[in-house]
């Protein structure tokens, strides 16, 4: 009997440790953003060079991957040109990727030139490493003159603003993510709206009013307010719109202009 | 030995949530390694080491997340005390019980997400997340965590017989 008690209160005793534990973080993290950032930072150093290897084989490794599989049954009786082509093939994949790395650096280059102040090119090395929150990691960070509440883009729109900048890495929270709120309007009709993320593939555009004539397909851009994301970014198209007979407000349903599941290199816009 | 061999496969397991999972995604839903591999600890390791490990691999992915941190620390934490707790009322052995577990360290997993979010994050959530989000993400948990499982078990019988043959040599 009195084992099961003192059982009984060690688990007790444990429970509360890891509820404290945990409760005293997040109220650090909630109260003072700056102090409780280094763990981030260590973690984010210690494992960037390795998110970094991982993430530049990644396309060739599937490349190759898919060739090999692809090719398997049609060079049975012949192992020495199957060898053969699938280091041609290897090759060519990592030519292939290296030539798409090229455009899209080029295609970023054009827009940074057209962009009147100064921009960072990063690449993507990796993702959040949960389920739930849509966030990036980009391979710069204070060293190359990122700092926190940058507008991050790629050619085709906004994709997001820098939340965490560390030395050498930077955390880039997704307009898809729950937290996110970018004051937007219509390209056409000038109407404004805020475009918050749902935790899914879509936004959400909310505080379009009952009567304001909204279309599938219009363009929502960055109003410029809130001073994050420069007037006039693309941010998506609408996809769905629903107008409640009770209400106030539309439900828009937006997609993003760019594809944020695909994110290779992106461009932070430097105040 | 033992906690550079912890290290390698914790190095890994991260860069591949963090990096190559994503190939692996279905609906936009990827499964949590290290939230197998917690429930993994809490399982098969001593009560202390599982609920130690849990919460070090909760604050580890707190670091490498845009959540709050503390938020993963308390998932994986409480994950690893109730399953080292369960583990000796269940029988923990195959497919179906791992599974089963698995699932409810998601379901539980996502909940304390979905409760933060509201409260401590004052963020969106998606009406899908509870019906749909959530059972996809528990089932492609339950699905690969069996894997998962045999593979670390073969990796710490390896690494049980490395150590026990140097302390052999050791002691010969």
């Amino acid at each position: 009997m009195p084992r099961t008690g003192n059982k009984s209160k060690r688990d007790i005793i444990l429970v509360s440790v890891i509820l404290l534990f945990s409760l005293a973080l997040m109220t650090l993290n909630v109260k003072q953003e700056k102090g409780v950032r280094f763990l981030d930072s260590i973690v984010g150093e210690i494992l960037s060079p390795f998110q970094n290897y991982f993430s530049q084989n990644l396309q060739s490794v599937s490349d190759s991957l898919n060739h090999y599989f692809f090719l398997i049954d049609v060079a049975r009786q012949n192992d020495e040109l199957q060898l053969e082509v699938q280091r041609l093939k290897s090759e060519k994949n990592q030519l292939i990727e290296r030539l798409a790395t090229q455009k899209r650096l080029s295609k970023l280059m054009t827009y940074e030139e057209n962009w009147e102040e100064k921009a960072v090119v990063a690449s993507v090395i990796g993702r959040d490493a949960t389920q739930w929150s849509k966030v990036v990691v980009i391979n710069k960070g204070m060293k190359n003159g990122i700092k926190e509440h940058l507008a991050v883009v790629t050619d085709a729109g906004v994709i997001g603003q820098v939340i965490y900048a560390g030395l050498h890495t930077s955390k880039v929270l997704l307009i898809v993510d729950g937290r996110s709120a970018v004051d937007a309007l219509f390209q056409d009709s000038r109407i404004s709206g805020v475009v918050v993320g749902m935790g899914e593939d879509e936004c959400r555009l909310k505080f379009v009013p009952n009567t304001a004539d909204v279309k599938v397909g219009d363009p929502v851009l960055s109003s410029g307010l809130g001073g994050i994301f420069p007037k006039g970014l693309i941010i998506g198209k609408v996809t769905q719109v629903l107008r409640k007979k009770q209400g106030l407000f539309q439900e828009i349903t937006l997609i993003p202009s760019s594809d944020l599941l695909r994110l290779e290199e992106v461009l932070v816009l430097l105040p | 030995m033992y906690y550079f061999s912890q290290a390698l496969i914790a190095i890994f397991l991260f860069s591949a949530q963090t990096t190559w999972l994503k190939l692996f995604s279905f609906g936009g839903v990827t499964p949590d390694l290290i939230l197998i591999w917690v429930v993994y600890c809490g399982v098969r390791c001593s009560r202390t080491g599982g609920i130690g490990a849990g919460i070090f691999l909760g604050l580890i992915q707190d670091g490498l997340s845009g959540g709050v941190l503390g938020m993963n620390t308390l998932s994986k934490g409480l994950s690893a005390y109730f399953f080292s707790k369960l583990k000796g009322k269940f029988y923990v052995e195959g497919v179906i019980p791992i599974g089963i577990f698995l699932i409810l360290a998601s379901v539980f997993d996502g909940l304390v997400f979905y409760f933060s979010m509201g409260t401590i994050l004052k963020g969106e959530v998606a009406s899908s997340f509870l019906y749909q989000l959530l059972p996809v993400y528990s089932i492609y948990n339950a699905l690969l965590g069996p894997f998962l499982f045999l593979v670390l078990d073969k990796i710490y019988r390896w690494l049980e017989l490395k150590t026990s043959n140097s302390y052999l040599g050791m002691t010969r």
